[in-house]
Formats: structure tokens, sequence, C-alpha cells
């Protein structure tokens, strides 16, 4: 498959969470604000193009028998790094997503996409898949935080949207407003498809 | 080179690569976070205090506040705020253990008469859109110029002067009772804290 490719599958045929429905724990939980969405999308695009990289390149130093403590030692060094970055320069972003940073260790896309493909491949279709991989999350991330928000507090981004007469649906932004709005996303998503073929 | 030496040195070098990346990182990271808790704090002061012209964060006394479960001590720290040399108003921490749900910390000032100046919550983990209300100003707002003596520091729905939140009583009862037992504290060590020098008393 060519770079291109690699780099746009992620976005729709196997976006990780509308597609593969991967890594719906952060997804789920942090994507109370488009705003959030964006700033852990974009905190796990990082982990995943960087993880990619360094596993593509040491795909024959690592002996497949450590394969996995390998890759989970490279992943937590980038999310380390990404946290101390964003406390240091992004602090109020830092304080929104809390806990959710250092949980991206555990984020299944990125074992994922370092098992099933930067570990067999060279590094620059490596690049493009996580690039791509990382794009089509933090764009899932953002829209289902963005309808979340529209409803739930009547703004986006942070900028009003609906009148002030506007009752907030408070329940899309608590936790089973996340599953409501997945779900209905995945379904309009199957609709396009369906429509489409 | 085969088995179980090899494994060991490839997992080890890595390691060893993925360490020093981090100490690196962590070096120059280090001075930017600590700058900016310390903003975070200065805003807070600034928020809850009258004007003043000094740096409280840098004139604070410290005091043992009660021993925590595991007999650990608990300490509160105190931030002085002077105008042309003189005592504008003290700042301190309350923390609420008992809100919906997590700790709720609070930076509360007060004037040198023991009058509050403002209430600012720096974390909480409140419900979104219910509890997390008393982050607003009109919830925060009513704090102001209450004293020890002078309100009931009860939420209304107990028989005291401050205004619940509909749908959420606990966050801001819980609010309610960490003021008043860090204004209680304040008075009673009221000498201490504004008569030393500053440092661990």
């Amino acid at each position: 498959m060519s770079l291109l490719g690699e780099f746009r599958k992620g976005l729709w045929r196997e976006n990780a969470v509308f597609r593969l429905l991967l890594g719906l724990c952060p997804t789920l939980a942090v994507t109370t604000s488009a705003e959030n969405g964006l700033g852990m999308g974009f905190a796990t695009t990082f982990v995943l193009v960087g993880s990619n990289i360094v596993v593509s390149l040491l795909r024959q130093v690592i002996p497949p028998k450590v394969r996995i403590p390998a890759f989970i030692v490279i992943i937590a060094s980038f999310v380390t790094v990404v946290q101390l970055c964003m406390e240091a320069y992004f602090y109020d972003l830092y304080k929104a997503l809390g806990i959710f940073i250092p949980l991206i260790v555990v984020n299944c896309v990125i074992l994922g996409r370092a098992e099933a493909f930067a570990s067999k491949n060279r590094l620059l279709p490596a690049m493009a898949d996580g690039l791509g991989m990382g794009i089509g999350f933090t764009l899932a991330l953002f829209v289902l935080g963005a309808v979340r928000e529209l409803f739930g507090s009547g703004t986006l981004l942070g900028y009003a949207v609906f009148g002030s007469g506007y009752q907030p649906l408070l329940l899309m932004i608590l936790p089973p407003g996340a599953f409501i709005a997945m779900g209905l996303l995945l379904a309009c998503m199957n609709l396009f498809d369906a429509r489409r073929r | 080179m085969n088995g179980l030496p090899r494994l060991v040195l490839a997992l080890t070098l890595i390691t060893v690569g993925a360490g020093l990346l981090l100490s690196l990182v962590e070096s120059l990271t280090r001075e930017p976070i600590a700058e900016q808790r310390r903003l975070e704090t200065l805003r807070a002061l600034q928020t809850v205090l009258p004007p003043f012209d000094n740096s409280p964060d840098a004139d604070t006394v410290e005091l043992v506040a009660g021993q925590d479960r595991k007999g650990r001590e608990l300490r509160r720290i105190f931030f002085r705020a002077r105008k042309d040399g003189a005592l504008a108003g003290v700042a301190f921490t309350v923390v609420a253990p008992d809100g919906y749900s997590g700790n709720i910390t609070m930076m509360v000032g007060v004037d040198p008469e023991g009058k509050v100046v403002g209430l600012e919550i720096l974390s909480h983990a409140e419900t979104p859109g219910l509890g997390d209300k008393i982050t607003r100003d009109e919830f925060k707002g009513q704090f102001r110029g209450k004293t020890l003596a002078g309100a009931d520091w009860r939420v209304k729905k107990d028989g005291g002067d401050f205004d619940q939140i509909t749908g959420a009583t606990i966050s801001p009862r819980a609010v309610v009772k960490a003021v008043h037992q860090g204004l209680q504290f304040f008075h009673d060590h009221l000498s201490e804290v504004l008569a030393a020098k500053g440092g661990v008393q």
C-alpha cells in the first residue's frame, strides 16, 4: 500500500474509535468538551507517531519474546514526555485532562499499532500509519467532544452557540452521555457507509 | 549471542535509553513547571486578596493544623499580603474532604479584620453541570464580607446563610464547612500568623 494509503486508512476505513472501537476508555472519559477531545487527540497522536518510529527502527533489534515489555517501555517514555511538556507549557489543558494523560500508556490503539504495524514495517510507512491513526483518533474525539459539549453545555470550543434560553442537556456531559453520543455517531457512520455502497 | 542474555541485553538497552530521554526532558521542563505552579498560586492569591504590592507566596507562615489518619502532620500555609508595608490581608488554602467526589481544594482570603475577601476553587472533581457550579461567581461571591461570628456557616437547606445549588447540596455544604473550619483555625492562631517573621513555626 502507498504511503498515502497507510495515512488515509486511519482517518475513516480503519478509524481507531469508530471502526476498530479501540481506546474507548479515554475516548468516553475525556470528551466532555471539544477542546478536551482535541488535546487528548494531539497527545495521543504524538505518542503514536513517536512509538511507531522507535518500534519500527528497533524492529530488527527487539527479540520477539520480549517485544511487548519493550513496546510498553517505549510508549510509556513518550507518554511521560508528553505529560511533562504539557504541564510545563499547556497547564490548563494538563489540569483538564488530569489522570487520562498517564493512562495513554494503556491505550490499546498505541500498543496495537506497534504490534500490528510498526514492528513489521519500515520507518516511513510506520510514520504514515501512526500519523493517520492519530489524526483519525483526534477527529473522532473532537467530533464526540463537540457533540457532547454542544448539547450538554450549549457551547462549542467554549463559545456559546445557542441563546441564553437554552437549557443544557446535562446528561450529555455525564458518563452515560458518552455512550449515547458514541452510539448515535456510530449509527450515523454506518448509515452513511450503507448509503454510499 | 542468543537466548536469555540477548533478551536481557535488549530490554536493558531500551530501558536505559528511555531513562536517558526522560531525565533530559525532566531537566528541561522542571523550571517551567515550577513557574506554572507558582503562577497558579499567584493568580489565586490575586483574586482572593485585597490589592497588595509584595509577593505573598514568599511571605508565608506554615502552621501545623493537626494530624491526618496516619499520624502525619497536616500543615497549613498562610500567605501574607502587604501594601506599603502594612498587612493588607492573609490567604490560606483549605481542603474539603467531604465533597461529592474527591477533595475540593480552595484558597480563602481574609482582610486583617477577619472578613472574607474572596474564595477561589483551586481543584475539584465535582459532577460537571451540577456540583461544579461551586466554581461560579454567584456561589463564590456570597462568601465576600462574611466573618466567622457574623454568619451562620451552613447552607440554607440546613438553616444557615449560604445558598446551596439546585440538585447539588453536598458540594456547597462541603465548601461552606471547610471555609468555616479554615476561618476558625485562622482566628485561633491569629497571633502566630500575624506576628511571626515567616517560615515554619
